[in-house]
């Protein structure tokens, strides 16, 4: 646990410093490296641009077309997170179900792995006769692919909260509702971040294999089309785009949750 | 008994030099085998390329985009294409050639139900469009609808992938782009669906060559080629004179997949749109085609049919 009142105590300016600057210049030498490698392999291997594009040329690309992608950017951004958003209810309500009634329990747990088997890919087709083109089949199949991680995270929290509180909850007279609302709960909230976290980073590539399989726009759909039409410099910037959009998520998610759970490691 | 060991040696060493002249080439598909591949499968089935002195490997991929660019970076010798996308990967500066054609007049189609409910090209003002993305549906569905006063934005455009004839059978489509004349409308008449057809050579757009081979423009092998395309063409004229059997001979190459009512029906659409002469060209309709779509702005370099079609 970080010692906030040490980092609270320090000028503003050194906070800053600290908290935004030193991250930033982290990811922006990471980033260098990782493009100037890239650069090097188009370079080194006379990569022909149909398979691999040179990062100036993705970026010219990025700049020549921010308008077209920046659209399409805004509609898979909506789709990832209002998926989040329904996954994340999905899993905290079925983790709950499991915990309160224990038959729920052993008639959904080999349904939840079985599901995990089926690959959102062979669903997709036809989750898009059954609920359209539009935007709520890429909805439910972000909450689809996250949903597995989100429950079984939430579960193990709820169920592993350390037996000593609950048996105090239990001689001070607590209900089960108490129990929950006080102790499991926020017991649970560590392993449950995780689940967040890998959900966070998972949920993107439901939302794209939807657009894949039946959409008119999103950064899946302006992929297939650029790839279809051998501008693979622009499939890149799309790739680029989204990448940037998961770092983007991941680092959004963990600020929260260390503000929501601030006991957590 | 030795003397038997000796001449079986000897036999080998006979054979082999013959083997060693066999040449190995890997041929990929544009899709999973079927009726379109038609010659191609008998050529193998019938050994017409083992006569040619070849070894034919045939593989499927998994993604129709895949194949040509494969060729490309000279990891398979040959490859199914279509024209608008050989023209467009040769204008984006992809090295191919055009080797030979399969099938030489356009399948694919603007697709309805039969309904009533739409009756000329028209009538899809305001409607949706499912396609599967191949790169030149602007093109070809713009240049469609336009002959009858409609813009290309006066319709919903929406990517359905593959699910073609499920998507217009649900009604979650009013038309389809990309589905084949000679599948895709049999697929709907198995389930008892009627289908309409617009065809895209018959309204504003120029005719092409559906399914051409592609091969590498740097480094194809021009005897091989020769020795494949006369293996083709012996087994397309074959097709022709013997529908029955031939149908037999393609269903047993894969009966798993193959064997069954809707490639049964395909076969049959499919017999007429074989290329006759798989070698022969007509650099002009490619040069018309080329043109079409660069005044469409699907390509910003026009190629000239002569750089990328040698003749052999």
């Amino acid at each position: 646990m970080p010692d906030v009142s040490v980092l609270d105590s320090q000028p503003a300016s050194t906070k800053y410093k600290k908290i935004v600057l030193k991250p930033l210049l982290r990811i922006m030498i990471s980033v260098l490296i990782i493009l100037g490698l890239w650069q090097a392999v188009v370079v080194f291997f006379e990569m022909p641009s149909f398979i691999l594009p040179a990062p100036l040329e993705v970026f010219a690309r990025l700049l020549q077309r921010y308008d077209v992608l920046l659209k399409h950017t805004l509609v898979t951004a909506q789709e990832i997170i209002l998926g989040l958003f329904l996954g994340l209810f999905m899993g905290l309500f079925f983790a709950l179900q499991m915990l309160l009634f224990k038959p729920v329990k052993h008639w959904l747990l080999p349904i939840l792995i079985a599901s995990q088997a089926i690959p959102v890919f062979a669903l997709a087709p036809v989750l898009m006769l059954w609920l359209g083109y539009g935007i709520a089949s890429k909805i439910v199949m972000a909450a689809l692919i996250i949903f597995f991680p989100v429950t079984t995270c939430c579960y193990d929290g709820l169920r592993n909260t350390p037996s000593g509180y609950l048996d105090l909850a239990q001689t001070m007279g607590a209900t089960k509702w108490q129990m929950l609302r006080h102790i499991q709960f926020p017991a649970s909230l560590p392993t449950l971040a995780s689940g967040i976290r890998v959900a966070v980073v998972i949920a993107p590539i439901g939302a794209i294999a939807g657009e894949w399989v039946g959409s008119s726009e999103g950064l899946g759909y302006l992929m297939l089309q650029a790839n279809a039409r051998m501008m693979i410099d622009e499939m890149f910037a799309a790739l680029f785009i989204l990448s940037l959009l998961s770092v983007l998520l991941y680092f959004v998610a963990e600020k929260l949750l260390k503000k929501f759970i601030p006991w957590e490691v | 008994m030795k003397k038997r060991i000796i001449l079986s040696a000897v036999a080998l060493m006979l054979a082999l030099p013959v083997q060693a002249e066999m040449k190995k080439l890997t041929l990929m598909l544009d899709w999973f085998v079927n009726p379109n591949h038609g010659p191609v499968v008998i050529a193998q089935q019938r050994g017409y390329f083992k006569q040619q002195g070849l070894e034919v490997d045939i593989q499927e991929p998994g993604d129709p985009s895949i194949p040509a660019k494969l060729v490309a970076a000279n990891k398979v010798d040959l490859a199914i294409s279509y024209q608008p996308s050989l023209i467009m990967d040769v204008a984006a500066g992809l090295p191919l050639i055009r080797s030979a054609t399969l099938i030489a007049t356009p399948l694919n189609t603007l697709t309805i139900l039969d309904n009533n409910k739409i009756k000329k090209l028209s009538d899809l003002k305001g409607k949706k469009i499912g396609i599967s993305i191949a790169g030149n549906e602007e093109a070809t569905i713009s240049t469609m609808l336009k002959t009858q006063g409609v813009n290309y934005d006066e319709v919903e455009i929406i990517n359905i992938g593959w699910a073609l004839s499920a998507s217009l059978a649900s009604g979650k489509v009013d038309a389809t782009w990309g589905g084949f004349r000679n599948f895709e409308t049999n697929q709907l008449a198995l389930e008892g669906i009627k289908a309409k057809s617009f065809f895209p050579e018959e309204h504003g757009v120029p005719p092409y060559d559906e399914l051409v081979f592609v091969a590498n423009a740097d480094s194809y092998d021009k005897a091989a080629i020769l020795a494949f395309n006369k293996a083709l063409e012996q087994a397309t004229i074959y097709i022709v004179n013997h529908p029955e059997e031939s149908w037999k001979e393609f269903a047993a190459y894969a009966p798993d997949t193959l064997n069954n009512e809707l490639n049964k029906l395909a076969w049959n659409a499919t017999l007429t749109r074989f290329a006759l002469r798989p070698s022969a060209i007509d650099l002009q309709r490619y040069d018309d085609y080329a043109q079409f779509m660069y005044s469409q702005k699907i390509i910003s370099t026009l190629p000239k049919a002569q750089d990328y079609i040698p003749t052999f």
